[in-house]
This record gives C-alpha cells, structure tokens and sequence, in this order.
C-alpha cells in the first residue's frame, strides 16, 4: 500500500513538473511572436529604425563646411505609465548615426548620468586637487580641451490610453525625438513616430 | 433561365462601366468603393473577386529599385512596387548592407520593418545605408503577422 502511495505521489510530480513552460531563448532576428500591449524590444527597434532612417535621409547631419557635428543626448522624458530606460531607444540611434561619420557623440555633457562619463570630470578634479601631483603632469587633460556640443538629442515617450469597445482598449505610444543647435537654439530635425496596439481590457498596459 | 440572364446583365453592366474608370495618371490612386464600381469594388461581386485573387496567390510585384548616394556619402535606395492582391498586404522588410568586399555592413538598427499596402495599389519605401562604405544591398519581406 505504501509502495504504491509513494509511486502515485512521484507520478503526480512528474507529471506536475513536466507541464511547466519550457524556458526559450528569443531570435531576435526572426521574432514571429505575437504583439504585447505594453511596449517591447521591437517597438523599440521600430521606433529607433524609422529615426535613424529619417535623421541619415534628412541631410541635416551631414555639414555644410565639412567635418563633422558633436552631437550629446539631452533629457528625453518617459511620458508612459511603463517603467522605461530612454536608452532603450536612444543608444541605437547614437550608435547607427556615429557609425554613418557624420557626427561624434560626447560623453562630456549629457542629460542623464547614462550619457555622461563621471570619468571626464573626475580626472579633472583630481588634477586640480593634491593628488594630481601623483600623475605624470602631461598624461592629465589641460584645462579647455573639452569640446562642446553643437547639437544635442531630445524628446519624449508618450503613452494614450483609450477606450475601444466594451472588451478592447487601444493604447497609442508617441516618440518623438529633436535635434536642437545650441549655439542658436534652432531646431534641426524632428520627427514623430506613432506605434498603436488594441488588445484586450483585462492585459495591463504598463 | 430569367434569374441567370438577369444577373448576367448585372455583371456585364458592372464590368463595363468599371472598365472605363482607369485614373488618366497612374500616380493618382483611386481605390476601390471611391470609384465608380468594378467586378473588384462591387458589393456583390468583391467577396468573390477576393478569394480567387487570394486563391491565385495574388500579392506584391517589385517594378522599379532605384540607388542614388545622398550628399552625405550614405547610398539611398527606393523600392518602388504593385500590390497584385485585392486585399491589403501586410508584410516586413529587412535591409542588409554590404561593403566592396561583399560582407555585411553590421548596424544597431538591423531589424524587420513593418509596411503596409492598400488593395490594388502602388507602393513605394525608401531606405538609407547607416555607413558611408555601404556599396551595395540585399532587401528581405516576410509576412508580418503582428498586425490585424
């Protein structure tokens, strides 16, 4: 009797633990899964793409008297009710136009600590301090040899929610990003892209 | 006998009247239902104009791709194209760059892109190298089936 209590307890739990969801890796280059409500990977390779497309196709990179901009991203605002990382979107985008030659991005000036190296200023404080006397004094930067952006990367992630019939709701997500002159204050390029997604009431948006 | 001739002169009514409709410039677009209507645009008709361009595998044909190299160094390439189908077609394009050598130009933004085509129209997308030694491209589609 007790044998075969034992094998029905490990049957149970064999069978138990066999309907547990095998864990996957993604391919990220062939993903057919389907959509999620919330924002995913691939919106954000969407969004980044049609960016960059529009940026590169724009010309306004490319300068007119040769050489090429200093580019820093600046504050880009996460308007949604998802906890979001703006890098997520903004270091495709940084990376693909640096790759293009048509502009250098600085690490010296940024709108969040992600974009800034705390190395750039550290060094210096620590040649103005007692222990820069401890460094060869030609290895440490001299003072006014950072350069200044020219240009710096904006925007902002806006999340809607609306209500589409009495079982859907429809959530529409806005990014839109600018490139500002900071000499003049003039707005380079701009552009806007809109992923929108319907799905049931009872998924979570956020 | 009465009921299949009547429908008979339906249809011939239909299909000649659509026949005369043609836009006299092939880059203004008249859809289906703006139109006046045709065996395709008919109310009664369309359903069955659907399923047999659908059974006849009907979709997208590429009739033009132009390659220029913009001012920035970076090469452009317009693909420009007829969806076949009566219905709209949904589908994804990946772009690969390829350098003199024939490799493959790595990017952050290599990713499947969504595009969608009305009923019986032309299409056109346009896309950009991400690097200046970009010589040369190969352009993918699959379905896209994250869209309804």
């Amino acid at each position: 009797m007790k044998t075969i209590f034992t094998l029905v307890v490990f049957s149970i739990l064999f069978v138990l633990t066999g309907c547990v969801q095998e864990t996957k890796n993604i391919d990220m280059t062939n993903d057919n899964a389907k959509a999620v409500l919330a924002l995913d990977y691939r919106d954000f390779d969407q969004a980044a793409t049609e960016m960059v497309q529009s940026l590169l196709s724009s010309g306004k990179l490319a300068k007119p008297e040769g050489g090429q901009y200093v580019l820093t991203t600046g504050v880009i605002t996460n308007d949604t009710m998802q906890r979001i990382d703006t890098d997520l979107l903004t270091a495709k985008i940084e990376e693909d136009i640096t790759n293009s030659g048509q502009v250098i991005m600085t690490s010296a000036i940024g709108g969040k600590d992600s974009n800034r190296d705390s190395m750039v200023n550290d060094l210096r404080d620590v040649r103005d301090s007692a222990k820069g006397e401890e460094f060869q004094q030609d290895t440490l930067p001299n003072k006014g040899t950072l350069i200044a952006p020219d240009l710096s990367l904006s925007g902002k992630i806006y999340q809607r929610n609306l209500s589409y019939d009495k079982k859907t709701q429809q959530v529409e997500y806005y990014f839109q990003l600018k490139i500002t002159d900071l000499k003049s204050g003039l707005r380079f390029w701009q552009k806007e892209v809109l992923i929108g997604k319907r799905g049931s009431n009872k998924a979570v948006a956020w | 006998m009465k009921m299949l001739l009547l429908v008979a002169c339906m249809l011939a009514t239909v299909v000649l009247t659509g026949c005369n409709e043609e836009s006299c410039d092939g880059r203004v677009q008249v859809q289906d239902k703006v139109k006046s209507d045709n065996l395709g645009g008919n109310i009664i008709t369309r359903p069955f104009v659907a399923a047999g361009s659908g059974m006849l595998g009907h979709g997208i044909e590429i009739t033009d791709v132009k390659q220029t190299r913009n001012e920035a160094g970076l090469l452009e390439v317009s693909v420009i194209g007829f969806n076949k189908a009566y219905n709209p077609n949904r589908f994804e394009y990946y772009t690969e760059w390829l350098d003199e050598s024939g490799a493959v130009i790595e990017s952050a933004t290599d990713n499947w892109m969504p595009f969608s085509v009305n009923a019986r129209s032309n299409f056109s997308f346009k896309v950009v190298s991400k690097s200046p030694n970009a010589v040369d491209f190969r352009i993918n589609t699959r379905k896209n089936r994250k869209v309804k």
